[in-house]
């Protein structure tokens, strides 16, 4: 399967604590998705 | 990160960060890097994983980390204590409107960035988008092929979820690299379990595809899944009861106008109690051997039509047990010794049998037809069907997905093109007998055909009143119109 396909259903938090599936950030426009080692 | 955020937006593409430590941790790494993008916690790696994005000591633990450290130090990056998993990496997707991949960037040492210059020509629309498949060695391969020698004499982890695994390794990766654009593929049973995830991999593919339910609701909550998951806007849904003859006949009338590339027979039911159905037809036998027969049928012109069709029958290792019942295959004779599990066995020896013969009156016509086995997956109906059977074993059960790799092999790799009337587990043909007493002469075979062409033929409307969808086999009349 796609990789964007296996992301979609996946459901994170953002930094407030609302929920957000991933499927969401490309469904209207390209995103860069920076998966950066840890915070700080 | 900071310096790009504006090229990145005049390219209309939003700049999203993953993090994975926890929740706390992102607000103030967000203010720290006086970041204004979205940040999204991961603390499970759940999306980390899904991406493939490295993980482990000798790679986190760089022997250039602490020159890296100190460029950030002098770029004035401040690096304060690891929040989250110290032992992962990190990464760059660019997934384009609608989630095709552009770019990818798997770090492989701490410390090491993605290009920025090869990030910003991947937002380039005119851009090609990246082929993706997954890698597989040669070497992988080749362990694969065997493992797989030595556990296939075995059932359990053959049809387990290791035995997927080891299969797996010998899978060649360029066999679902394809682009099913303007393949039309109809799946029966699409809304739960093997079919969903079988109707979820073709849309991905890019295929048009029509989940065929019995609930058009429950078929509309699929088909919503899919196209939110895949971006595909090429789902339908049509209502289909394949237990009922008169319901494959207007789907079919409604499904024949254009050609078929893909038939997969996948509806199943397994029942507690003897069902007799509307068309007088003991339920499995009509879900599993009669609908898709008249349904096949009834496609056959829009079949030959498409090039290259293939028609998947979604059967069970548990036909292995049975052989082909010929005698009493409404269980009107055993009745009072009715056993859903046999009755399902027995339906899906038929289905076998009937693939085969299916390939042979297609093979003119260019059209492959197959019957597979999906192993033990864990489907919701294993879990309602043989909870016991699902208690005991739900461990070591297949994710659908898993179950559903052989359907969706069969029905769009060029490579399954070239088989026809074969019986398929784990992209590979297997023997269709283990036990004996199970193996089934010509002549039987051609009784089934006569008896399922009978079983299927239209009938002249009944006087008596019949009570609409199905009736427990009590209330009905006996009746001698298949012996």
């Amino acid at each position: 399967m796609r990789l964007a396909t296996r992301l979609a259903p996946i459901e994170l938090r953002d930094w407030t604590g609302a929920p957000v599936r991933l499927g969401s950030l490309w469904a209207e426009r390209p995103v860069v998705l920076v998966f950066v080692r840890h915070f700080g | 990160m900071r310096d790009h955020v504006p090229a990145i937006r005049a390219s209309g593409a939003e700049l999203v960060v993953v993090g994975n430590g926890a929740e706390r941790f992102a607000a103030a790494f967000r203010e720290d890097l006086r970041l204004d993008v979205p940040l999204l916690v991961d603390p499970e790696l759940r999306a980390y994983r899904a991406a493939g994005l490295r993980r482990g000591r000798v790679e986190a633990l760089s022997p250039r980390l602490p020159l890296h450290a100190l460029r950030a130090l002098r770029t004035g990056h401040r690096q304060s204590a690891v929040q989250g998993d110290p032992w992962q990496l990190g990464g760059v997707l660019v997934i384009r409107l609608g989630g095709a991949l552009a770019y990818r960037f798997a770090s492989r040492e701490a410390g090491d960035h993605a290009p920025i210059g090869d990030l910003l020509a991947a937002l380039d629309p005119d851009a090609p988008a990246l082929a993706e498949r997954s890698e597989s060695s040669l070497a992988a391969r080749l362990v694969g092929r065997g493992l797989s020698a030595l556990v296939d004499p075995g059932v359990v982890f053959s049809f387990d979820r290791t035995g997927f695994a080891i299969h797996a390794l010998s899978f060649d990766p360029d066999d679902l690299a394809v682009d099913l654009a303007g393949r039309r593929c109809l799946v029966t049973g699409a809304n739960s379990g093997i079919g969903y995830e079988t109707s979820l991999a073709l849309a991905d593919l890019g295929a048009d595809v029509v989940l065929l339910c019995r609930s058009r609701e429950r078929g509309e909550e699929a088909a919503e899944r899919i196209r939110e998951q895949t971006g595909s806007r090429r789902v339908s849904v049509e209502p289909l009861d394949v237990a009922s003859l008169a319901s494959v006949r207007a789907a079919a009338e409604r499904l024949a106008g254009e050609p078929v590339h893909v038939l997969v027979h996948n509806a199943g039911v397994l029942p507690a109690e003897r069902v007799v159905t509307e068309d007088r037809l003991e339920l499995c036998f009509a879900t599993h051997v009669a609908g898709p027969h008249l349904l096949t049928k009834l496609l056959r012109p829009a079949l030959e039509r498409a090039s290259g069709a293939r028609v998947v029958w979604v059967s069970s290792g548990g036909m292995y047990t049975r052989g082909l019942q010929l005698d009493d295959p409404q269980w009107r004779e055993r009745r009072d010794r009715y056993d859903g599990v046999a009755a399902y066995a027995e339906s899906k020896r038929a289905q076998v049998v009937l693939a085969e013969l299916w390939a042979e009156e297609l093979a003119d016509a260019g059209v492959a037809v197959n019957a597979m086995h999906p192993g033990w997956a864990d489907t919701p109906a294993v879990r309602s069907s043989i909870p016991g059977f699902w208690r005991v074993t739900k461990r070591i059960l297949r994710s659908p997905a898993e179950g559903a790799d052989t359907v969706v092999w069969l029905a769009a790799s060029p490579r399954a093109g070239g088989l026809t009337g074969r019986f398929v587990f784990d992209r590979v043909p297997r023997r269709t007998h283990w036990l004996p007493g199970t193996r089934e002469s010509a002549a039987d075979r051609r009784q089934l055909w006569q008896l399922v062409e009978r079983a299927t033929a239209p009938r002249a409307p009944r006087r008596a009143a019949k009570p609409p969808g199905l009736a427990l086999a009590g209330a009905m009349t006996p009746d001698n119109l298949l012996d």
